[in-house]
């Protein structure tokens, strides 16, 4: 069972797939177990044939340049020899303190849910931060244009899928519909489209079949608090699997 | 997007044990071998970065931090626990995905489309078309369903999350999850 489930881990995390608790887990798993650290090693030689698929592309001079610049800065330092979870340098230059390239802060706490985890007999699928409903948009030629996910705390984010073009002068607006007697409400403005959390904090938790749509409106919104516009895409929410 | 009719060979057990001796000349503070490693890495690094990350202003920076930390970390790596070429293709690869996950989430979705990211399915296929057809890895590739096929090789190739995936296939999000995973267990023991 835990290698089956380790085994999983480490194929997600090798391409890319692992999010929240569970990436963290992956990590601290990297850190700690070298069973797991062999697992992901032979999962990065499986897929390593497909990074010599990508085209090489020819460096800027200027790029060693800069990298040579930067070997001043710093020297090398002891480290575990985990490329994922590398170990806090000793020295902190600026880049380096980019919380989201090193993750240090989840590990001790993830190794501890481990722990914990596996003591309960509990999958750590639930500890994902999968999201609960996800509403894929499409655009009026019916093609994916954007997802919007509502994880379970009620957090919902849209996420385009497509580069829309907007008209100076115009805002694209989120709406949703929940309630046709409500009819539909504002839940985001936006200069163009992006990656936002919705505003739905104050609204009900949203269901299944909830309305998302994306309409195109005059700068700073529409003026009546309705949808004036032409809808660029709409969509449903679906329950996540 | 334009492939290789023939892609790089994949390195030689002899040059991981070549990049191996670069990594502990550069724990040894040799500037000389991180410039080695860069003549010999630094083209398929960007490649395979402008692949996952697709602005080019970002690809070069997920190199110039990749050496850095190759640089930083050099000591740490272990010949033991793995090839050097791997080792240093997943700091890249944990960087570019990091970008693509992250802070630069917001500018990355205006040079979505105009990459032709849109129409996937031959991209997924000419993927896995420009592997050697002596190797395993394609030829297991190519016992997948090519939905499942697509899912594996955009999720490792482009970086898509599962949410994108599902967008992109136009799949419920379940669906997506178990598809990559029955593929990977697929995937592993055709490759055992």
């Amino acid at each position: 069972m835990t290698s089956d489930l380790h085994d999983r881990l480490a194929a997600e995390h090798v391409l890319g797939l692992l999010e929240g608790a569970e990436q963290d887990l992956a990590e601290a798993l990297l850190a700690e177990d070298p069973a797991f650290a062999r697992l992901v090693e032979d999962w990065r030689g499986r897929l390593a044939e497909l990074d010599a698929t990508a085209a090489p592309e020819a460096p800027p001079p200027a790029l060693w340049s800069r990298i040579e610049a930067g070997l001043e800065d710093r020297r090398p330092v002891e480290t575990t020899p985990s490329p994922a979870a590398p170990r806090r340098p000793a020295e902190r230059p600026s880049l380096w303190n980019c919380a989201s390239f090193w993750r240090p802060l989840g590990l001790a706490a993830a190794a501890a849910s481990l722990v914990l985890a596996v003591a309960l007999g509990v999958t750590v699928e639930r500890a994902g931060r999968a999201p609960a409903l996800v509403t894929v948009m499409l655009s009026a030629d019916n093609r994916p244009a954007a997802v919007v996910n509502t994880y379970p705390d009620g957090r919902t984010e849209l996420v385009p899928l497509t580069q829309v073009p907007v008209p100076e002068g115009k805002s694209l607006q989120v709406w949703t519909l929940w309630d046709r007697e409500r009819g539909p409400v504002s839940v985001g403005l936006l200069d163009a489209l992006r990656s936002i959390e919705l505003g739905l904090s104050s609204l009900p938790a949203p269901a299944v079949d909830q309305l998302f749509e994306i309409t195109l409106e005059p700068e700073g919104g529409s003026p009546t608090g309705r949808p004036t516009g032409p809808i660029l895409m709409k969509g449903t929410a679906n329950r996540a699997l | 997007m334009s492939l290789r009719a023939s892609p790089q060979p994949v390195p030689t057990p002899d040059g991981g044990s070549d990049f191996a001796a670069a990594l502990a000349r550069c724990a040894a503070g040799d500037g000389a071998a991180l410039r080695s490693l860069y003549d010999r890495l630094a083209p398929r690094m960007l490649g395979v970065a402008l692949r996952l990350v697709r602005r080019r202003d970002l690809a070069e920076e997920v190199v110039h931090d990749t050496f850095l930390a190759i640089w930083e970390k050099a000591a740490g790596f272990d010949p033991a626990r793995g090839r050097a070429d791997t080792w240093m293709f997943a700091i890249l690869r944990h960087r570019a995905l990091n970008v693509l996950r992250g802070e630069a989430r917001n500018d990355l979705v205006d040079d979505f489309e105009p990459l032709g990211l849109a129409d996937d399915g031959p991209d997924a296929e000419a993927i896995v078309a420009a592997l050697s057809e002596a190797g395993a890895l394609r030829r297991c590739l190519e016992r997948l369903d090519p939905v499942r096929r697509q899912a594996v090789v955009l999720a490792y190739t482009h970086g898509l999350s599962h949410g994108e995936l599902a967008g992109r296939l136009g799949q419920p999000l379940g669906t997506v999850k178990s598809w990559i995973r029955r593929g990977l267990l697929v995937l592993r023991e055709c490759l055992a």
